[in-house]
Formats: C-alpha cells, structure tokens, sequence
C-alpha cells in the first residue's frame, strides 16, 4: 500500500510535467493548426541548453529560464521559417504532418553529434526531502508542482481575461473571420508560438530534471505522453490537456509501481488507443478528431 | 566490385522495391499516412524467422529465446511472413482507418510503431529483446551451399520473380477500377462517398494487401540477412521510405521504383563511400538522417510531384482541366 502512495506523490509530479508539455502542443495544434511532431525534439535541446548552463556552475533554475528562452525562439524559428511557408503554399495537413517529422528527425540528428549518444544529468543538489502522509518528494519536485500550477494558471489568465488571449481564440475559431475583424493574425500566431514554445522549453527542463538522466532519445518518449495527454482531453484544447495530463501522469506511475517502470509509455499509448476507439474527439471536443481536417 | 556486394545490393535493391510499391499503394494511391509501415516489414521478418528456425533449444541456438521455431522448409515462412503482415493490419486499421481524421491516423500509427519496437526491445523472452534474432536459415540452404557464389546469384532471381509478382499486382490493382475509387478517395473522401464508394472498406483492404507484400519484403530481407533486431526497424526507417515516394513520385508504380533507386540505394550507397573517419564518430550517420530530412523538405517545396509525377488519367472526349480554365478566362 505505501508502495501506491509514494508512487501517488510521483504521479502528483508527472502530471504536472505532462500539462506543461500537452498545454503547449495542444495550443500550437489548436490555435495554428499545426500538428508539431518536432515538439519532442525542441523540448529535449532545450533541456540540453539547461544542462550546458547547469554544466558552467549555474543553478539549474536560471538554466530553466534559458530553456524556456531558447524553446520560444527554437519554435517560432521554425513556424516563420519552415511551417508558416508550408502552410502559406497551401501544403496540406498530412503534408505539414510528413514535414514536420521530417523537422523531428533533423534536428534530433543535427544535435547527435553534438552532445553524443550519451545520458546525462543535471549537477544540482535534489533539496532535502519533504515527507506528508506517506508521499516523499524532493524540494526541486515541490518545485516542479509549484511551477506547472502558476504556469496553468498564467495560461487560464491570458486566455481568458487578456486582448491577447482572445484574439487567441478568436484566431483558433476562424482565422479569416478574426482577420476581417481587425485582429493581426500573423502577430497573434508569432505570439503563440513565442509563449508555447517557451512552455515547450521549459517542459523539456523539467521533463529532464524529473528523469534522472535523459539523452536525444528521450524525445520521442516525451512527444508521446505530451500527445497522449492533448489527445484525450480533446486536441486543441488548452483545459482538456490539463485533465489528460492529470489522467495520464497519475495512471503511469500507478501502472509503474504496480507493472514495470519501463512501460510508462506504453500505457500512455494504451490510453490513447482506448481515446481513438471510444471517444476520438477527446473528453472536451466536439470536433476533434473527427472532424474533416482543413 | 565483387559478386557478393552486388549480390547484396540487388537484394537490397529488390526488398525496398517491393516495400514501395506496398506503401505507394497505401500513401500514393489511397493517401494512408503509414507511419508504422516498417512495423509490418518487421512483423513479416519475426514470422519467417521463427517459422524458418529449430527451436530454441537446438544445439547452436540456445543462446537465444524465442516462441516457435518450426523449421519449416522454403518457401512456408516467406509465405507466413506475408500472411502475418496481412493479419497485424486488421486490428490496426479497425483501429485507427474506421473514425480517425486523416493526421490523427498519422500519429497513431507513428506512435504504434515507436511503442511496439520500445515493447519489443524490452520483453526478452518473446523474441529475444533487444540483441534480436540471429542465425535465421537461409532459403533452401539444404539444397544450394549458401557460401557459393551460386546461391548469392539464386537469391538475387528469387527477389526478382517477387519483384515481378509484386510489381504486376500492383499495376492491376491501380489501373483497375478498385485503383480508380481509392484515387477518388484520396482526392475527395466526401465525393467518394457520394458516388456510393466505402471509404472504410477500401481503406481497410489497401491496408491489408499493403500488410501483406511489407511481410514479404521483411521475409525476403530476414532469409538473406540472416539476423533481425528491433534496432534495424525503428521508426525513421519509415521516414526513408516515405522521402523516397515523395521523390519518386506519388501514385505511380514506376515512381515507387524510380524512388526506391534513388532514395534507400542511390542515397545510402553513394553516402557509405564518404570516409568516417570524417569528423566524430557518428557525424557521418547523423548527417545522411538530416540529408533524409533535407530531401523531404526540398521536394515537398520545389517539386511536390516527385521526379515521375503520376500521370493524369484523362478520359477521350472529357474536358481537360486546361481547357476548362480557358474556357473560364474567355
């Protein structure tokens, strides 16, 4: 039984890694139609930036911050100069989907030679332990909790009381419409791709600081669980993601106290197979999955 | 250039020939995004070796553990591997062809097929894990020494008649009038739909048929290869074989082929040439994968169509696009 709490605490800490990787790729998918399946490869150099940082003798939560930085200006890079033509040439989904995977496999490549084949891992004192009812977590997983909850929340903020966030989702409901009513489109999709890559970055830091080690080929573990979480709350649906990465990270840590821990991803596929049967749309879409695409 | 490195390339040559006129059926011609394409191949490979091999403990095997080992005689396991290519596609189209939008499709069969390897690597006991099989007997070795320069040359005109095979029943089935719906479902679904064609039934059929020439392909590449570890089919594999449709040619046969040529044996032929001892270690692999990536980006950009481009099917006597637009503009 203690067995289940403890791994509780650990799903306590997995979800909240999970939202913030899930809120960020469910946004660019919602918001610019963009399926990201380099959204894995960006999170993992951004926590290798960290770890370079971490490696010139700076705490980790500055290399945290130039995570979050380079994730914002990796991934609007890439939509201004890779997606945005794409999609302006009138590429179509599947085509910006094998584009994007191309993009994937590029830069997982490009930083091979770079930082090797290697594990590595942030040089950080874990904190003391904190200790509640049977859960023990390290001051830095505290940490990690305490970052995602302000995260959702700075995100529920501007989504919901800011111009930006509502020329966001105006954007996301009819781009053509939001433009005709006067709403800069390009600037409002620019934005969002500065503010979800960021959380791409940092979802990337904190991914890595929550494994003890990570190499390149952690990328496409950390896609998988940022997809699993996003589809089963809904694609393109910033809440939905929240409550899949709560479902996801706690039923993963379960499954890993009670199966094996190196089949976390693959009960995340074996809930996303279980979403497309049953309810492909997600729990908060109408549309989803199910919808023509375009 | 000795006859074994020919031997070895023909035959290479020969499986991802095969291999691309299954996945221009599914890609090129229906437009199943198949991501998990060499999940097949790979399926196929497991059957015809474990359908080939003595069971696990035969003297010289025992280092390893797998289920089955039958033994059986050439041509049983080629067959069983393109049998099981076919079956792994029914419960993974039910799955994801029956609802699914045409992305999500894409990712669930990208992420089935880094799962599976992932599984596979990981569960020793049911095909040896990670290290893989090895020693998978040769076709017919009993009858021909496989250390000849005969037997290189027997396999390369077995691949061949495959080849043949393969390439006449794709032709029937894209010129025929089930190739006809499944472009009109790759063109326009919901126009498909309104002529009275299933879109479902013909995408779970292309998807089987395609199952079943990948298992072959994997079963070709096993018997000659002799070994078979998750390591050789990960998921980029997949990613090669959709940059060489894309550069070939969508939707066309001799596009698949022209792709296969250039993409996984042009390409890697001519880049194996480049010295390693070029740069670190694993610089030289790492750049021919960004090369993949490039060519895919550089094609999707320039010239979508591919070098072949699928010729337009016009009917005599019906109205040509061209002509329409003139026809418009006056």
């Amino acid at each position: 039984m203690d067995l289940y709490v403890a791994a509780f605490g650990f799903g306590l800490v997995g979800m909240s890694v999970i939202a913030i990787a899930a809120v960020g790729f469910t946004m660019q998918f919602g918001i610019t139609n963009m399926i990201n399946l380099a959204y894995g490869e960006v999170m993992i150099s951004s926590a290798y930036v960290a770890y370079y940082v971490n490696k010139a003798g700076i705490t980790i939560w500055v290399g945290m911050i130039a995570g979050a930085l380079f994730g914002a200006v990796f991934s609007f890079l890439l939509n201004r100069f890779v997606y945005a033509p794409f999609q302006r040439k009138g590429t179509s989904h599947i085509g910006m989907v094998i584009v994007s995977l191309a993009v994937s496999l590029m830069i997982a490549n490009l930083l091979l030679p770079i930082v090797g084949y290697y594990s590595v891992s942030y040089q950080d004192t874990t904190g003391g332990l904190l200790r509640a009812g049977g859960i023990v977590l390290t001051t830095n997983q505290i940490a990690i909790i305490g970052v995602a909850v302000v995260l959702m929340l700075l995100i529920h903020g501007l989504l919901r009381y800011t111009r930006l966030g509502k020329a966001m989702r105006a954007t996301a409901a009819n781009p053509t419409l939001a433009r005709n009513c006067g709403i800069p489109t390009q600037r409002v999709i620019d934005s969002v791709w500065l503010i979800t890559g960021a959380l791409c970055g940092l979802a990337g830091v904190v991914a890595a600081m929550d494994s003890d080690s990570f190499a390149i080929s952690n990328g496409a573990g950390f896609l998988i669980t940022a997809l699993a979480a996003a589809v089963l709350g809904g694609a393109g649906q910033p809440y939905g993601a929240m409550i899949g990465a709560v479902i996801i990270g706690m039923i993963t840590e379960l499954s890993a106290a009670a199966w094996a821990p190196e089949y976390k991803e693959v009960v995340a596929f074996g809930i996303l197979v279980l979403v497309m049967v049953l309810r492909p749309q997600g729990l908060l879409s109408k549309r989803g999955a199910l919808a023509a695409a375009g | 250039m000795n006859s074994y490195y020919a031997a070895n390339l023909l035959v290479y040559a020969g499986v991802d020939i095969i291999a691309l006129l299954a996945l221009n059926l599914q890609f090129g011609v229906s437009g199943i995004v198949n991501f998990s394409f060499i999940v097949f191949q790979a399926v196929g490979a497991y059957t015809a070796a474990v359908l080939s091999m003595p069971p696990d403990t035969t003297f010289g095997y025992e280092f390893q553990v797998y289920f089955g080992g039958y033994h059986l005689p050439f041509p049983i396991p080629w067959i069983g591997g393109a049998i099981a290519g076919g079956f792994l596609a029914i419960p993974v189209g039910l799955v994801v062809l029956r609802k699914l939008r045409s992305d999500y499709q894409a990712i669930a069969l990208l992420v089935l097929s880094i799962i599976t390897n992932e599984v596979i690597t990981n569960a020793r006991p049911f095909l040896n894990g990670a290290a893989g099989l090895a020693l998978v007997p040769q076709p017919l070795s009993d009858v021909i020494d496989p250390n000849t320069e005969t037997y290189q040359y027997f396999y390369v005109a077995i691949t061949a008649v495959c080849v043949v095979l393969v390439f006449v029943v794709a032709n029937r089935i894209v010129n025929s009038p089930y190739g006809r719906s499944l472009r009109a479902m790759r063109e326009r679904e919901i126009a498909a739909i309104a002529i009275g064609k299933n879109p479902v039934q013909l995408k779970m059929t292309v998807f089987i048929v395609g199952g079943v020439i990948a298992g072959l392909s994997g079963a070709i590449l096993v018997g000659f290869i002799q070994l078979w570890a998750p390591s050789v089919w990960l998921y980029p594999e997949t990613i090669i074989l959709f940059a060489a449709i894309i550069v070939g040619g969508r939707g066309n046969n001799v596009g698949a082929i022209l792709g296969a040529l250039l993409v996984p044996v042009g390409f890697e032929e001519v880049t194996r040439f480049i010295p390693s001892s070029f740069g670190p270690p694993g610089l030289i692999p790492a750049l021919q994968w960004v090369a993949i990536g490039l060519l895919i980006i550089g094609f999707l950009w320039f010239r979508p169509e591919g070098v072949r481009p699928e010729p337009r099917h016009v009917f005599e006597g019906a109205p040509v696009r061209e002509d329409l637009e003139d026809a418009r503009a006056s």
